[in-house]
């Protein structure tokens, strides 16, 4: 927590929420939890963006929101993958891993001549 | 997208409480789980607010996305269910394609009368003149003691508003004159706009072509330049750009062509040419700069802002102003002014809105029809509907759902109707009286569109509700089965039955308003014209210019001109004057009876004076009552004579006999005879008093040749034609036309009207007729076992019949009585329409009533004889 934690990109987030959400539904202080602890809080996803996403996800109509009980009996609202949001992930995920294998090639290339 | 709604409906929360709570839970998350890791309470509370950051702005922007999404659903939702009722109204039209059909041509038929006369009335009154400010512009008028309004004004007077008025920005005079024009191809009789010289400015009117008039042009002298109208150029000079710097001659001058004014810029009187108006020795110094010589035209426009009131105060004040400086010309007369549109539409306004209103009430009638098509058809799917109720659907889901079948049959019968008013418009444009204003100004325009639009919505509305609420009553939700066949049946009947009192009703007030209008026409056309017109031509003649100096010359010419023609085979009488029935009383002068107290000084003391020669009497026939008519005798030169009409007999010798009598008008006159009177204007105004002169005494250079024939006048034409060009091929002919159409040309707006209403009061009563046939039909449908056991019981078909019949005749008579009612409540609106009836007219009234119950009869005969043909056992067994 010492080092400033890097900007998140844009489309990560959501990228993390459905995958968080892909394990089955959940409310959105879990997708929180989740995330710093998958992450190790390096990215510092704070709840003032977490939310807005989540809504907009929700809004798109890849995850689904009721309202249930949570694991302590209190009123929550929990969130879960649509069908349409779990394509998303996959299609996301795959395109990640492109993105990520072409950068790291690129850092491991030798120098120019 | 049903998800949502389900969702929505589920948790029943707004988006701002949904979300606070959500945040909630999890700062309470955040703070239980840093209880636990050793965190005292308040520490824990600070930490996870801490953490979360700005807790306001992420509420905000959660809300703000939901409330969007919500919006897009509830869009997304309603579209969606506007898609399924519209289907559902489709598929119900095609399987109904009789009821469909009724009902479309029903609504068609009203909305689109509708949208034809609203686009006459939109055209002629609602649209703004084509004018600059035109809702600022007044004529000015002269106001006579006896209350007559006259809308010319002095050349002197006019200068004393234009400098003494201090309501108006600019005040300007015009006088549209008939010229004989030489120059352009054949000689011809067109109509000049002498105007002042702000006239363009103040109107707005635009050249198209050339230049205005300049200041220096409304100088005596300057002044021999034109601008032409636009249509005039196109007409006579094919449009030809190089007109300008040519010129035309009129009276002996040559005006050079300056400039074309655009397509649009036209006078309230329409003149082919324009011309400067100035004031020189051209106007005879004596009468026409005299402050009695009225020819000018006065507009005036007011500054922003001044009313009504404060115009008139201050005319009056200039009024009263004249009225001390000039006692002997301006005693007694005032000066008023009235809107301009008021001039051009104002006698139309009330005859045109009362269509509309007529047409309004043949809408209503077509709606009341379609709710009783509609009524009809819901008792039918009461089966249908009340399955969807069960489903789930509630209400007002139904109630929407048939509500967008009405809209939808109101909008295609409106788009229909649109189709109908293209025509009927066209229709009426070509049916219109010849002297309606205004009448460029009307077509379909997109005023017309939305009015149709917004009809079709309304009317739809009117006839759906009533329905839809009933198909959806308490009856149909409670899901309680009736049987079968009669789901809400004696409620729907009395609905039903409601309507059709509704419908008869509106159709006595229109038909009364018929009746009264066409009782009017009648007695219009009934009214003795005091002449005979079969068989008689008249056509107008001008001497101008060159040949023609003085009167000698003109009254030579005339002699001739009506030697020649009385030559031509068939012709019995041939005369020339400046007067002729139904076009005017002519020009009007002083009189008094020479030996007979002067009147006193406020009292304008006029007689409509023309000038004739010895036929024309003869010509017109109309007859001479007493003494003798003029001769050859009566000359330029012989003792000054006069004939008096009967009306100026009653007027000035109650009890006299004026043969013999001198009388003063311009100079002294002896009365010789006394002439039938003969419809001056139109047959609902009696005729004035006139005074008939010899021609050779009173000549004018345009005159009226009247020629009567054994056989028909318009097959004479030709040959009056030539014979008048082969003595001055320069001679302008006009207005070749028979007495007879000029006849039924006086009756040309009253019979317009007549025919519109008596039109719309006919599918009124057409329309009402099938409602009392609808219901008729469902109620012996609905009670066949009834029936059957009466029948069994021992009533005869004849009783049957009877009784269904004088139901019918029962609902005529309700819808009568209120009907007539609310006529005579109404009456007043076209009283001034009626002629020699009042609104009490009790042969119309009786009419109206026999009509009604007679077609009330006609409608229920065929479901009475289907009940009186009902076979008991049949009856029985089918229900």
């Amino acid at each position: 927590m010492n080092l400033p934690a890097p900007e998140i990109l844009r489309g990560t987030l959501d990228l993390l929420i459905l995958k968080a959400l892909s394990w089955g539904p959940s409310h959105g202080y879990a997708v929180a939890r989740w995330i710093e602890q998958a992450t190790n809080d390096a990215l510092a996803v704070g709840e003032g963006t977490l939310y807005p996403a989540l809504h907009r996800l929700e809004e798109r109509g890849w995850i689904a929101a009721t309202w249930g009980a949570s694991e302590n009996n209190r009123q929550a609202k929990f969130y879960a993958l649509t069908r349409k949001g779990r394509t998303q992930l996959r299609a996301e995920t795959a395109s990640w891993q492109r993105y990520a294998t072409a950068v790291f090639a690129a850092l491991d290339a030798p120098a120019l001549d | 997208m049903a998800r949502w709604t389900r969702f929505r409906k589920l948790f029943g929360l707004e988006p701002k409480a949904d979300v606070d709570a959500e945040i909630d839970f999890h700062v309470e998350m955040r703070i239980r789980e840093l209880i636990e890791d050793g965190e005292t309470p308040e520490r824990a509370r600070r930490r996870a607010l801490q953490r979360f950051g700005d807790l306001d702005r992420t509420r905000r922007e959660c809300v703000a996305i939901n409330e969007r999404r919500r919006r897009h659903m509830d869009r997304a939702e309603f579209l969606t269910e506007l898609k399924q009722d519209l289907g559902y109204a489709v598929r119900m039209m095609r399987r109904t394609p009789g009821f469909t059909a009724a009902a479309l041509v029903t609504l068609a038929l009203g909305i689109g009368a509708n949208s034809a006369i609203f686009s006459v009335v939109n055209g002629v009154l609602l649209q703004s003149l084509p004018f600059r400010d035109a809702e600022r512009l007044h004529q000015v008028q002269m106001l006579y003691p006896d209350g007559t309004r006259y809308s010319s004004l002095s050349a002197p007077d006019f200068m004393s508003v234009r400098a003494d008025s201090r309501v108006f920005e600019q005040i300007e005079a015009g006088d549209t004159l008939p010229l004989t024009l030489l120059g352009a191809g054949e000689p011809r009789e067109i109509n000049g706009a002498f105007v002042s010289g702000g006239a363009f400015d103040m109107l707005g009117l635009q050249v198209a072509l050339g230049r205005g008039f300049t200041a220096e042009e409304n100088q005596p002298g300057r002044s021999n330049v034109t601008i032409l109208s636009h249509g005039f150029w196109q007409r006579v000079f094919g449009g030809d750009r190089a007109v300008l710097g040519r010129s035309i001659t009129s009276g002996g001058i040559n005006y050079t062509i300056v400039g074309v004014a655009s397509p649009e810029s036209v006078l309230p009187d329409p003149a082919d040419a324009f011309f400067p108006l100035t004031f020189d020795q051209a106007y005879d110094a004596t009468t026409m700069r005299g402050r009695r010589s009225e020819f000018l035209s006065v507009l005036a426009r007011a500054r922003p802002g001044v009313t009504a009131a404060a115009i008139d105060e201050d005319l009056t004040r200039v009024g009263l102003q004249l009225e001390t400086a000039f006692p002997e010309t301006n005693g007694g007369l005032k000066i008023t002014s009235t809107p301009l549109r008021e001039m051009i539409v104002g006698d139309v306004r009330r005859p045109l809105f009362v269509l509309l209103g007529a047409v309004g009430f043949v809408l209503l009638v077509a709606c009341a029809n379609v709710a009783n098509l509609l009524l009809a058809r819901g008792s039918a799917r009461h089966g249908e509907l009340s399955v969807r109720a069960a489903l789930g659907a509630g209400r007002l889901r139904l109630i929407r759902q048939l509500l967008t079948e009405a809209i939808l049959l109101g909008l295609i019968g409106g788009a229909l109707g649109l189709v109908l008013a293209y025509w009927g418009t066209n229709a009426l444009v070509a049916a219109r009286p010849a002297d309606l204003p205004r009448v460029d100004a009307i077509r379909l325009n997109g005023t017309v569109v939305m009015f149709t639009l917004g009809a079709a919505l309304l009317t739809s509305l009117i006839f759906g509700l009533l329905p839809a609420l009933q198909a959806t009553n308490e009856h149909l939700l409670r899901g309680l089965q009736e049987s079968g066949r009669s789901g809400g049946g004696g409620r729907t009947h009395r609905m039903r039955a409601a309507l059709v009192v509704v419908e008869m009703a509106l159709a006595v007030v229109l038909l009364t308003g018929a009746g009264l209008l066409i009782r009017s026409f009648l007695a219009l056309t009934q009214v003795d014209p005091g002449f005979q017109p079969g068989g008689a031509m008249a056509l107008r003649v001008s001497f101008q210019g060159g040949e023609y100096k003085g009167g000698d010359q003109v009254r030579a010419r005339v002699d001739q001109l009506l030697e020649r023609l009385r030559s031509l085979p068939g012709v019995t009488a041939v005369a020339a004057g400046n007067v002729l029935p139904l076009t005017g009383a002519g020009p009007m002068n002083d009189f008094a009876v020479d030996g007979a107290p002067p009147p006193p000084p406020d009292v304008n003391q006029e007689i409509a004076v023309g000038g004739v020669t010895p036929d024309y009497f003869k010509a017109i026939g109309a007859p001479l009552k007493r003494g003798r008519l003029f001769t050859d005798l009566d000359h330029a030169k012989s003792p000054a004579v006069a004939l008096i009409n009967e009306a100026g007999v009653r007027r000035w010798f109650p009890d006299q006999d004026p043969i013999g009598r001198r009388v003063l008008s311009g100079g002294p006159r002896d009365v010789v005879g006394i002439v039938g009177d003969v419809l001056q204007r139109t047959p609902g105004q009696p005729a004035i008093p006139q005074l008939f002169l010899p021609y050779a005494q009173r000549t004018s250079r345009t005159v009226r040749i009247v020629v009567r024939t054994q056989g028909d006048p318009l097959a004479l034409a030709p040959s009056v034609r030539e014979q008048i060009r082969a003595l001055d091929p320069n001679l302008p002919l006009a207005d070749a036309v028979p007495l007879q159409d000029m006849v039924a040309r006086s009756i040309a707006r009253p019979r317009f009207y007549t025919s519109l209403l008596t039109l719309f009061a006919a599918v009124a009563l057409m329309l009402s007729a099938t409602g009392i046939f609808g219901v008729m039909s469902y109620a012996v449908a609905q009670q066949s076992k009834e029936i059957g056991i009466r029948m069994a019981l021992g009533a005869r078909a004849a009783d049957v019949l009877r009784s269904i019949v004088g139901r019918a005749v029962a609902l005529a008579g309700l819808g009568v009585i209120v009907g007539i009612v609310a006529a005579l409540a109404l009456g007043g609106i076209i009283r001034s329409q009626l002629f020699g009836v009042t609104i009490f007219d009790p042969t119309t009234l009786g009419s109206v009533i026999a009509v009604l119950l007679l077609s009330a009869t006609l409608a229920s005969l065929l479901p009475a004889t289907r009940a009186a043909r009902i076979d008991p056992i049949k009856a029985f067994r089918e229900s």
